[in-house]
């Protein structure tokens, strides 16, 4: 017998790579998106540090700038960098 | 006496509000142990009632916190200061203002109003004699038209107690 597909419908998922599930700032999931976005993914990204804590993009920043020296990171008090 | 800037506080922010509803739901699933958060409808300040560690000094004792939020939380600390009459403890002022880094240049977003109450708790905890801090009378002096604690330069000498 021989079957005709006529037309198909493709359904994937994604997750951020994160080892938390909430960002510690906002403290929304990282599947979710900051409480200044209406959609998760690209367009409210997450961001990692070189100690390896991830953020929401627009959190991190908001906390990057708020300090007038250097920032640390919230999780772990080393200088905030963001990983290249 | 306590400073209360209150009116001239702005509204939270988005990011704020809803970082205060999520702390606040958790902490009636979670509460930390030996606080009380009394219930108002005001999310920009907490009072927080607190009962002295059993075996230590301020056993059996209950104090009040009142925690207020700023607009831009958690990238700013809230205000956190005793409620008339302040226990007696060599890094808490007689006008409830609180010598304590997390307060002030140590506040990192990822603490919260529970976090903070543990780290209270435990300085209460560790005091080994009921007195005010050397400079208590000039300090609270100084502050008298109802200055906020986090407008003070505080100098932290003294991580023991």
């Amino acid at each position: 017998m021989r079957v005709v597909k006529m037309k198909w419908h493709a359904v994937a998922s994604w997750t951020w790579d994160a080892q938390d599930e909430t960002c510690g700032i906002c403290r929304m999931a990282f599947d979710g998106c900051c409480p200044d976005c209406k959609l998760p993914g690209d367009d409210c990204p997450l961001i990692w540090g070189v100690c390896n804590h991830a953020f929401h993009l627009h959190c991190i920043l908001k906390w990057v700038n708020s300090q007038t020296s250097q920032a640390h990171c919230p999780m772990c008090r080393r200088e905030w960098q963001f990983k290249g | 006496m306590t400073s209360s800037s209150g009116a001239a506080r702005k509204n939270l922010s988005k990011i704020a509000c809803n970082r205060l509803q999520k702390e606040l739901v958790e902490w009636q699933v979670n509460p930390p142990t030996g606080f009380k958060h009394k219930v108002t409808d005001n999310l920009q300040r907490w009072v927080v009632e607190v009962i002295g560690a059993p075996g230590t000094l301020y056993a059996n004792e209950t104090y009040q916190l009142q925690v207020d939020f700023p607009e831009n939380y958690p990238m700013e600390a809230p205000q956190v200061i005793f409620l008339h009459p302040a226990p007696l403890h060599p890094h808490i002022y007689s006008n409830g203002h609180i010598c304590l880094d997390i307060l002030y240049d140590s506040w990192s977003p990822a603490m919260t109003v529970s976090s903070i109450c543990i780290s209270i708790l435990s300085m209460l905890s560790s005091s080994t004699t009921k007195q005010r801090p050397e400079d208590n009378d000039r300090y609270v002096k100084n502050c008298r038209n109802g200055r906020s604690p986090k407008e003070t330069r505080w100098w932290f000498h003294d991580d023991k107690v």
